[in-house]
């Protein structure tokens, strides 16, 4: 248990909570500007086609139409959209359907959609291919010249690397098979799912002389204003990129977007301020969503049930664009002395893929749980002696972690959660009605790194915090400021936060990888000890005096590793005549270190949990084959959670003590969407003794599956 | 989106003749009761009138009326009121369950009885706009395609399944619907109000271009009658019935005497089972005898690649709803 501290570690409203909730808050799309143009996209109705020319005299000649830009007058490259190809802003040949063709600003809204019908097109359609397996078939249609297999790519270094499968090998595994007594193989599906954020993307780009601002919802307003200098080739100097209020991206709204860049153009055509935005349908199908995976496993064990070897090979479609790793992960959270897992990440004809909360786990953690359920239940191991007998203790097994509660979680989650009550063998109730328990663990890197904070008092007491958060929904603009009160031993409401705008605040990482807290927060500690010193030495800030402190850490860890971790356990009832699935109990217990603000941090797990079994229940974006056009983007297709769906999610956390971060915290964000699924299909299974392999977990694969 | 007049007649009269002058002059109309699915639709393009006829402001549609021959319910009665009206509650108990279920409480607000019977497909080819049947096109394209909710009985050449929740309510109470056209007024029954595309491949009823439900009646409320809805959905609100059961019947000292049985999303009208019916009137609905109904119920089904999960799932339905609403 943590030592308690006088602000961080006590549940606290969010310090924009009634501007929020009493439509106050200027979100991006509520900022409106004098001659302010609207801009709309024409999108591809093919998943694969040369544009054998545009004709937009007519869409040009309508009434209020102000510019259009196609890849015939626009060659701007949207850096961030590929980390391999050159994307363009708009492309030929167009890759999925959806890819953008032509945009327009017009005077309203209206007008914009209008001329849009008035662009002739003439496409040339292409073969197309909608799965990552086929796509690496030969004599798959090339998506890319040099085919399908997507390149090697690293977050650590910049630039593609070789085409094959990305690869981690530890051990022997052929020696590990060996050994085993008992060695199981099976394949699970998941399916490409939105981050469906309330919040759609818009972007409005005003230029004052050569300075270009760009009001846009971002995850990362320096990332953000980085990419578009880039790409428009601009000095930093000479963009601005504001956020004041965000409505939430789920790894959506990383880096910049192509409407950013779009708008920007097209301002800069008219010489007027210009307004971009997506509809809820263009959200689903042309940012990005979770990539669909294949997973082949091979796991070996020994009768006690001993991890000897796992082997995974899995395919993961990532759409015509290579924005996100492609990962499938899971197999890190277990200990096993051979190990290989190789990921082939193809170009699809379909939506991009990328960063979605959890990017590689919970597809799988779908994976790996599911196995090593099916292999407990074979050994009749009970779960949670198999989890605690095999979860991970070191990284990799072999460097130490700074602080682990894994198994604090998995022996007090199964307390709580009356695991040996409500425990029975898989499909060994009667009647049709049946229920089962499931629990999966999980983790995601609680990492340490550069970023800044600067601290202004002045001699009111007040204290101005200025970081470069945006707050996706997770509270951080409370969390920081929370950090800034305890650090300086001030209360809370002397806090002004100033975040969200390039030109007033310092770098920031980006509400990414569940860093703001680690990174931005422990900042804010050190920037809080220079301005503490500060005081020592001269005193309080008298009449117009203020003090003013800057920090830019950039923390590392030297041979150990940071990580979060959750257990969840959940019971659900099946039935089976019906297929229903219904969830009945869901405890779901983290360790993240301390907690700085327990109240937003539940809110943060439940969200999570919520997001999760949405993956494993509802969600999928079904594409026609025949067409390859997407049949259900949006909220009521894709069938994403509502209000009434969502159960009691039981949090809790399991506070260690880490020495890093600040005051102790670890990762919030992320990982309370990692194990969801997983526990959620091991609780299908003991309810009904079969497994379902292909998500989403649906009416017509239970009734399917028990037929 | 194209560009629209509204116009807001006074009464049915006004629209019939505002219908007929829009025809006559090349153009096309759209009815609007609450709006939120044909606004929705304009917004996609799915289809685009010359001239929305805004039904808000008829004169006497808007009411509730119990009468000596059953109830009279206006067309622009809300979902809401349907669902909340006390006698609704007691004496139909099926149309205010099925109004309750339809999509959200902001749908059911403003959404009338009138525009839930008369909604256009929800198949999502229909919805993303692709050149089936009904937007005039040659195919459906679903038959090779994602079926996995389509229908399994009365389909060819289209296989939409109607989306009304209310319709299999009101077919299984017997209703009638009073439409408003050129040539004056007519009352149909609900069981020959919806076509099959076999017959009309366009449109999913009777109604021509210049016509407008305005009303349903209802027959008197019987003795011994207990009726329900009972909706399968693939989320707890705010989507349309994978399946659903609207069932009346009536039960004298453990006898069944008569039985309505209508399905819902299983075929592109509501689905009649007088088959099923005819098994159970003079009996005492036993759990075996509500199986062998389950079995009759799907027995002429003819399912698509994706789509046979049905036919268990509504064959245990039409069971468990028999023997709850029985028992």
């Amino acid at each position: 248990m943590v030592e308690e501290l006088k602000t961080v570690g006590h549940s606290t409203p969010r310090i924009d909570g009634l501007q929020r909730v009493t439509g106050r808050a200027t979100y991006s799309a509520d900022v409106q500007l004098p001659d302010m143009l609207y801009a709309r996209v024409l999108r591809s109705p093919h998943p694969h086609a040369r544009i054998l020319g545009i004709d937009v005299a007519r869409a040009l000649a309508a009434p209020g139409v102000k510019a259009i830009l196609t890849h015939e007058n626009c060659r701007l490259v949207w850096s961030s959209g590929d980390r391999v190809n050159k994307r363009y802003l708009f492309n030929n040949p167009v890759r999925f359907v959806g890819d953008a063709v032509a945009a327009v600003a017009a005077t309203n809204r209206h007008l914009a959609e209008e001329a849009l019908k008035l662009i002739q097109v003439e496409y040339q359609p292409l073969d197309f291919v909608l799965d990552a397996e086929e796509a690496l078939q030969p004599g798959a249609v090339e998506i890319h010249p040099g085919g399908n297999l997507s390149p090697i790519i690293s977050f650590r270094t910049t630039g593609p690397g070789e085409r094959a499968p990305s690869t981690y090998v530890r051990g022997d595994l052929e020696k590990g098979f060996a050994a085993s007594d008992f060695v199981f193989e099976d394949r699970y599906v998941s399916k490409h799912v939105n981050n469906a954020q309330m919040e759609p993307r818009v972007a409005l780009a005003h230029w004052e002389g050569d300075k270009l601002t760009v009001w846009t919802p971002t995850q990362g307003i320096s990332n953000c204003h980085r990419d578009i200098a880039r790409d428009m080739n601009l000095a930093l100097e000479k963009v601005r990129v504001v956020c004041q209020y965000m409505g939430g991206g789920f790894g959506n709204k990383n880096q910049c977007q192509d409407s950013d860049l779009m708008a920007a153009q097209l301002a800069k055509e008219t010489g007027r301020p210009v307004k971009l935005e997506l509809s809820r349908k263009e959200d689903f199908v042309c940012v990005h969503g979770r990539w669909a995976t294949s997973q082949n496993y091979k796991v070996g064990v020994l009768k006690d049930g001993t991890l000897q070897a796992i082997q995974m090979r899995g395919y993961s479609a990532m759409g015509p664009y290579r924005k996100g790793s492609g990962g499938i992960s899971g197999v890190e959270y277990f200990r096993c002395p051979n190990v290989k897992t190789e990921v082939y990440a193809a170009y699809t004809n379909t939506a991009v893929s990328a960063n979605f909360r959890g990017p590689p786990y919970p597809q799988g953690v779908f994976g790996i749980a599911s196995i090593l359920d099916d292999i407990s239940h074979e050994l009749k191991i009970d779960p949670v002696d198999f989890y605690l007998k095999n979860v991970t203790r070191k990284y990799r097994d072999s460097i130490p972690y700074t602080s682990s509660g894994l198994l604090e979680c998995i022996r007090q989650g199964a307390e709580w959660f009356e695991w040996k009550k409500r425990r029975h063998p898989a499909g060994s109730q009667q009647g049709p009605i049946k229920t089962g328990i499931g629990l999966a663990a999980g983790g995601f890197g609680a990492s340490v790194g550069r970023s800044s904070a600067v601290l202004r008092l002045d001699s009111d007491g007040r204290l101005w915090l200025h970081v470069g958060v945006t707050d996706i929904g997770t509270g951080a603009k409370t969390t920081m400021a929370l950090i800034a009160a305890e650090a300086m031993g001030i209360d809370l409401d002397k806090v002004q936060v100033i975040s969200g705008d390039t030109d007033r605040t310092p770098y920031s990482v980006g509400e990414s990888g569940s860093r703001t807290t680690s990174h931005t927060g422990y900042a804010i500690v050190e920037a809080a000890k220079d301005l503490k010193q500060q005081l020592a030495a001269s005193g309080p800030p008298q009449g117009d005096e203020v003090l003013i402190a800057e920090a830019t850490p950039s923390p590392s860890l030297e041979g150990m590793v940071r990580y979060s971790f959750a257990v969840h356990f959940v019971e659900v009832e099946v039935d089976t005549e019906l297929g229903g699935v219904r969830v009945l109990k869901y405890v779901a217990v983290h360790d993240s270190g301390r907690i700085i603000n327990p109240l937003t941090a539940a809110s943060q797990v439940q969200g999570g949990v919520i997001q999760g079994l949405g993956m494993a229940l509802h969600e999928e974006l079904l594409y026609d084959e025949n067409t390859g056009i997407p049949l259900n983007p949006g909220y009521y297709g894709a069938r994403v959670m509502t209000h009434v769906d969502v159960p009691n999610v039981e949090v809790h956390f399991v506070e260690t003590e880490d020495a890093y971060g600040p005051f102790g915290a670890k990762a919030v964000g992320e990982p309370p969407i990692v194990p969801v699924v997983g526990a959620l299909s091991n609780a299908v299974f003991n309810a009904i003794g079969i497994r379902i392999k292909e998500l989403p977990i649906t009416r017509d694969k239970i009734i399917g599956a028990l037929s | 989106m194209k560009s629209f007049t509204n116009v807001n007649p006074e009464n049915r009269q006004e629209v019939v003749s505002l219908l007929k002058k829009v025809i006559e002059e090349g153009k096309t109309a759209s009815l609007a009761g609450g709006g939120s699915d044909l606004l929705g639709m304009i917004k996609d393009d799915l289809v685009a009138p010359d001239v929305v006829v805004n039904l808000k402001d008829l004169e006497g549609l808007q009411k509730i009326e119990p009468h000596s021959q059953g109830v009279r319910i206006g067309g622009l009665v809300t979902l809401q009121e349907l669902s909340q009206h006390p006698l609704i509650l007691s004496q139909y108990t099926v149309l205010a369950e099925a109004a309750g279920t339809v999509a959200t409480p902001q749908i059911r607000n403003v959404g009338t009885v009138a525009g839930n019977i008369c909604q256009r497909p929800w198949c999502w080819y229909f919805r993303q706009g692709f050149p089936c049947f009904k937007h005039g096109g040659d195919r459906c394209y679903s038959v090779v395609g994602q079926n996995q909710l389509h229908a399994i009985f009365g389909g060819g050449p289209s296989f939409i399944v109607h989306p009304s929740d209310t319709a299999p309510a009101l077919m299984a109470l017997e209703a009638r619907f009073r439409i408003a056209g050129p040539d004056g007024e007519r009352v149909v029954p609900a069981s020959e109000f919806f076509v099959l595309p076999r017959e009309e491949v366009s449109r999913e009823n009777i109604l021509g271009p210049d016509e407008v439900l305005v009303e349903i009646e209802l027959p008197p409320a019987r003795q011994n009658v207990k009726s329900t809805y009972v909706k399968i959905m693939d989320r707890e609100a705010w989507t349309h019935a994978v399946l659903s059961v609207a069932a009346v019947l009536e039960i004298d000292q453990g006898v069944c005497r008569k039985a309505r049985i209508v399905l819902g999303a299983v075929a592109p009208i509501p689905w009649h089972l007088p088959h099923v019916e005819r098994m159970l009137v003079g009996q005492r609905i036993t759990a075996d005898l509500a199986g062998d109904a389950g079995r009759a119920a799907v027995s002429r089904a003819q399912p698509l690649a994706k789509n046979g999960y049905k036919i268990p799932l509504t064959e245990a339905l039409v069971r468990r709803t028999l023997i709850s609403l029985a028992g």
